[in-house]
């Protein structure tokens, strides 16, 4: 029979997840549906759970001295009721777009991140937010930059006995914005084509002094666009910033054809997008958030 | 054959009822509703979390029931289409969806009242493109939405 624990504290569900490998299930949004898919078509018993969604310790959203603390069973909709400055507008972005109200009311951060699909929609956000993951298993905690966390199309650093509790977000100044946007088939209820976050941090002049761009559905995991964040620095946060996108900026992305584009096409959105995202961005044309 | 764990016994507020029901843990709450309970108005579309068909409002949020593990059920407070006579607002959704013909076949029927629903609880008089977001979750084939949109703004 397929083993099935629900516990109400960490420490219980570290324990359990140190004996016996268990797949971890909290919105059940990704899990469920491939297990009811897989079912389907090849009839399986369920996998052997530990459920973490009755764990009330990971829901909280703390701020700290330097980061913001995202505990791992933070919603979507949490987060877009959340009050957080402004550079958290992208992220909330994200959180209004993904799936539709009853996958935001149930998904959780830490399952986007977990799940790493090569389009989770979460993840440009928090590579933009240059975001670090908290792991803890019975014997140790431990962080790392998501950006080492994530390997491949479904592939992470997560340990057997492992479970991911917290998303923590450096401080940024007051000044810094961000922006996000998705490209799909339609608005919602839908896996994007392409999709792009961006963190822009002004000095006190107004000139960019870090800039985050980071392309998502575009390769196994999303990537940051390097070449076009050097070109953004030392300009004016409030003037024309598009203009400085470049195609040759986004060659080492690795699109694939699938039944949503081609590559070809997600080649030729990646570059517009941004284009379109900077340029909201600069000229604050980008609705806040909540 | 899908061989399940063993039952565990849980207990939810249902429509307003205390409800206890022995299920497997990981069999979804909308076959639990369905063919445990025999609350058939919840429909199953593409069982996926893709759709919406199977919408309820859960502990006051708008979810899709093909998404809720049984044993998630425990304790909470669960709202479905067949509150519909005692429920103040599926009562008016109800008159509201007749005098705009919001439904064809209506498979996304109770989906689309449960998430108008759970949205006219949160705010009484949202703007069209509030209610559009918020039933943004419900797909229907057949009325091409607007109709849907025009019986809530009512």
């Amino acid at each position: 029979m397929a083993k099935y624990y629900r516990p109400s504290t960490l420490r219980e569900a570290l324990d359990q997840r140190a004996k016996y490998p268990l797949k971890v299930l909290a919105g059940g949004t990704d899990v469920i549906p491939m297990h009811t898919t897989h079912s389907a078509w090849h009839g399986s018993t369920p996998p052997d759970i530990v459920d973490i969604s009755a764990i009330s310790e990971l829901r909280q959203i703390d701020e700290e001295d330097d980061q913001w603390r995202l505990g791992a069973l933070t919603t979507w909709s949490q987060l877009i009721d959340a009050n957080l400055p402004g550079y958290f507008d992208g992220i909330k972005l994200i959180a209004k777009e993904i799936g539709g109200r009853q996958i935001q009311n149930r998904a959780t951060i830490a399952g986007n991140l977990c799940n790493a699909s090569p389009a989770a929609d979460g993840v440009p956000g928090l590579l933009a937010l240059e975001s670090k993951v908290e792991l803890t298993s019975s014997s140790n905690v431990r962080t790392m930059p998501l950006h080492e966390f994530l390997t491949g199309n479904r592939q992470t650093r997560l340990e057997a006995d492992e479970i991911m509790t917290a998303i923590l977000i450096p401080k940024l100044t007051g000044g810094a914005r961000s922006h996000f946007l998705k490209l799909g088939a339609r608005r919602y209820l839908v896996i994007s084509i392409v999709m792009g976050a961006a963190v822009l941090v002004p000095d006190e002049h107004g000139d960019i002094t870090d800039a985050r761009i980071s392309i998502g559905s575009c390769s196994a995991v999303a990537r940051r666009i390097p070449l076009l964040e050097e070109r953004l620095i030392g300009l004016p946060i409030n003037g024309s910033l598009g203009h400085v996108v470049a195609s040759d900026q986004f060659d080492h992305l690795e699109p694939i054809d699938d039944i949503r584009a081609s590559a070809a096409y997600r080649r030729s959105v990646a570059v517009s997008l941004t284009t379109e995202m900077l340029d909201q961005l600069a000229n604050r044309s980008v609705q806040r958030v909540s | 054959m899908d061989l399940r764990s063993d039952k565990i016994a849980i207990s939810f507020n249902l429509n307003g009822d205390d409800t206890a029901v022995a299920v497997a843990p990981f069999d979804s709450l909308a076959r639990v509703l369905r063919d445990e309970l025999g609350q058939t108005g919840t429909k199953i579309g593409c069982d996926a979390g893709d759709c919406g068909a199977c919408t309820i409002i859960m502990n006051d949020a708008q979810v899709c029931s093909c998404l809720i593990a049984a044993a998630q059920a425990d304790g909470a407070e669960i709202t479905t289409i067949e509150a519909g006579d005692h429920n103040h607002w599926l009562a008016k959704l109800q008159h509201a969806f007749l005098a705009h013909g919001a439904a064809q076949c209506g498979i996304c029927t109770p989906g689309m009242m449960m998430a108008a629903c759970n949205l006219l609880m949160k705010n009484a008089s949202p703007g069209r493109q509030e209610i559009s977001d918020s039933l943004s979750g419900v797909l229907c084939r057949c009325t091409g939405y607007q109709k849907i949109l025009d019986a809530v703004e009512s």
